[in-house]
């Protein structure tokens, strides 16, 4: 028995709209990361169920360039939260308040 | 399913520029390395050199009328990514040139800052070429994570911390929401090339994936209600990279929506139009009016440059040919008016220390030229005859006219009157009131050069603009045959029943 492609677009959706709820709720900058990070392997779910149900090689090509390129943005994030941690002591979002209007 | 790739090397002929500017990245990276105690400065003019060769090869493609596709359509070398491609380089250029004074603020990595600018113009060359939804999401992450780096390259500084924490927090948000979006498209039409999806029909899914890829590139072009990231991280950013950051990624991202709105999603011009409309008026009117209550200078640009991009979005919204030759000359004109405005800030908190627009009073006794400079690139962004600024509103506002958007129009004239008063609140410090400290300010000679080579451009375009309306013109010919379907905008007051 085949699984039908909507259980894995209602997966999906779950996982991204649970990523897109963290960047906006949590407060530690390394929980927003993670999050993205939910949102990026939504996609790559979306890409490789997409990928098969239309036989077609293109969608599983997107997912190693979506791997690569969640990799590259967590090593430069990483890079940032360190030299904010230095500074300021806290990866807390709601401290970093000094730039208004 | 097979994949084959036949490539000969001279088919990699309209890829030569992108191929030599990294070859060039990697070269000011070894010498950096290599050899340290080579001054900064030569490291510059070293980028700048390397720069200046992919210009004239790109403008020997121009006129040789060198185009082709790669790597399956993903690529493709067409005359408006030339022109998108010089505007890029133009402006990586001049933020070299602007930046090597302001270099020796940072503590640490001044030979990385010019790779890292090089290889985010390197990125958005690749955006401007981009012809598939795979490779858009790519190169704009590419662009995106040099900026992420410069952004924050003060560390010591709270402001380029905090700016660079809230540019990177949306900027992956926005690359999450690309990415959902792209799958989506993917999903309902099978294609990833912009050109395979114009006949497709709009669906749910179809309509969901577009809007959350119109809401990621509204980030990076920072359109109300996708803004809030550029007024932080245009105060915190140093101002070189702020300059930067507000001329070539806009240009670049306005390259793909310019590619997605006309190419793949043209059968949906109807349902798209409302939209750019409506993000349009909320970038003018919302940008402008904050923007009388911003004190500091950068922050005023930052709301100044929102308010622009809504005025290239009436241009995306009349979505011709014409639209389209409106929207590349504002952009060029937005290019030297900007890049001028910013080198002026940059020269003057070079010698005064601050950014405050209340610092700025007395200028023209400190600095004539200065102010001169900054009054002429001010009046060029609220669009007043004879500068670049007012050629390309008029051009933008009759493209739109064409098109019956007159709602778009009445509100763009309304803002342009706004955006007059903080302008010239600007001015009225510079030139009424008087300096608290009278000593000189003294420009260095790289900065004078890009503070004239803006002036140049803008009164150039301004007064003879008939060779750069040519260019565009010629730039967006591949438009020329695109015929939408006709929209019939309904003016306010009616009712939708009738």
């Amino acid at each position: 028995m085949t699984i039908p492609i909507s259980y894995y677009l209602i997966l999906s959706a779950i996982v991204f709209f649970t990523g897109v709820m963290g960047v906006l709720i949590r407060r530690n900058i390394i929980a927003i990361l993670l999050s993205v990070e939910l949102m990026l392997n939504a996609t790559n779910i979306n890409f490789v169920a997409f990928s098969h149900h239309l036989q077609d090689l293109g969608g599983q090509v997107f997912v190693f360039f979506a791997l690569t390129v969640a990799a590259a943005e967590v090593a430069v994030g990483l890079a940032i939260i360190i030299a904010l941690h230095r500074s300021r002591s806290t990866i807390n979002v709601e401290e970093f308040n000094l730039l208004k209007w | 399913m097979t994949f084959s790739l036949n490539l000969a090397f001279s088919d990699l002929l309209p890829l030569l520029p992108e191929i030599f500017l990294t070859f060039w990245l990697c070269v000011v990276l070894i010498v950096d390395f290599s050899f340290p105690r080579v001054p900064k400065e030569r490291l510059a003019y070293l980028s700048v050199a390397g720069l200046v060769v992919t210009l004239g090869c790109l403008a020997w493609f121009d006129m040789n009328h060198v185009s082709g596709t790669l790597f399956g359509n993903m690529f493709v070398l067409d005359r408006m990514a030339i022109f998108f491609k010089i505007v890029i380089l133009g402006a990586t250029i001049l933020v070299i040139l602007v930046s090597i004074e302001y270099v020796n603020r940072f503590t640490l990595f001044r030979g990385e800052y010019y790779c890292l600018v090089v290889m985010s113009a390197l990125g958005m060359m690749f955006m401007v070429s981009a012809n598939d939804l795979l490779s858009v999401f790519v190169s704009l992450e590419f662009a995106t994570l040099g900026f992420y780096v410069l952004v924050s390259y003060l560390r010591d500084d709270l402001a380029s911390n905090e700016g660079g924490l809230k540019f990177f927090i949306l900027g992956v948000l926005a690359a999450g929401l690309l990415a959902y979006g792209i799958s989506l498209v993917y999903g309902e039409t099978g294609k990833l090339v912009f050109s395979d999806m114009a006949s497709a029909q709009p669906t749910p899914g179809l309509i969901i994936g577009f809007l959350l890829i119109f809401a990621a590139l509204g980030f990076k072009v920072g359109a109300v209600p996708f803004h809030s990231w550029i007024p932080d991280t245009y105060h915190g950013a140093p101002t070189p990279v702020t300059t930067f950051l507000s001329i070539a990624p806009k240009a670049a991202a306005f390259a793909i929506l310019l590619r997605i709105f006309l190419v793949a999603l043209g059968t949906f011009k109807p349902i798209w139009v409302v939209l750019l409309v409506a993000v349009s008026i909320l970038s003018m009117t919302y940008a402008n009016i904050v923007a009388i209550a911003q004190r500091n200078i950068k922050r005023l640009l930052a709301y100044s440059g929102i308010a622009q991009v809504g005025n290239v979005l009436i241009g995306l919204a009349a979505g011709t040919k014409m639209g389209n030759d409106a929207i590349l000359f504002y952009l060029l004109a937005y290019l030297f008016a900007n890049i001028g405005a910013f080198a002026v800030v940059i020269a003057v908190s070079q010698a005064i220390g601050t950014d405050e627009i209340e610092d700025y009073r007395g200028l023209s006794r400190r600095s004539p030229f200065l102010a001169f400079a900054m009054l002429l690139f001010l009046l060029s962004l609220a669009g007043v005859p004879p500068l670049a600024g007012f050629i390309g509103k008029l051009y933008i506002f009759v493209a739109a006219i064409k098109e019956g958007l007159y709602t778009l129009i009445v509100v763009g004239l309304i803002n342009i009157v706004i955006s007059m008063y903080y302008y010239l609140i600007v001015v009225k410090q510079m030139y009424i009131n008087e300096p608290i400290d009278p000593s000189p300010i003294a420009i260095s000679g790289p900065m004078k050069t890009v503070i004239y080579v803006g002036l140049a451009g803008t009164l150039v375009i301004g007064i003879y603009p008939q060779p750069f309306t040519d260019w565009v013109v010629s730039a967006t010919l591949m438009f020329a045959n695109f015929v939408g379907p006709s929209v019939t905008i309904i003016p306010p007051g009616a009712s939708l029943g009738g």
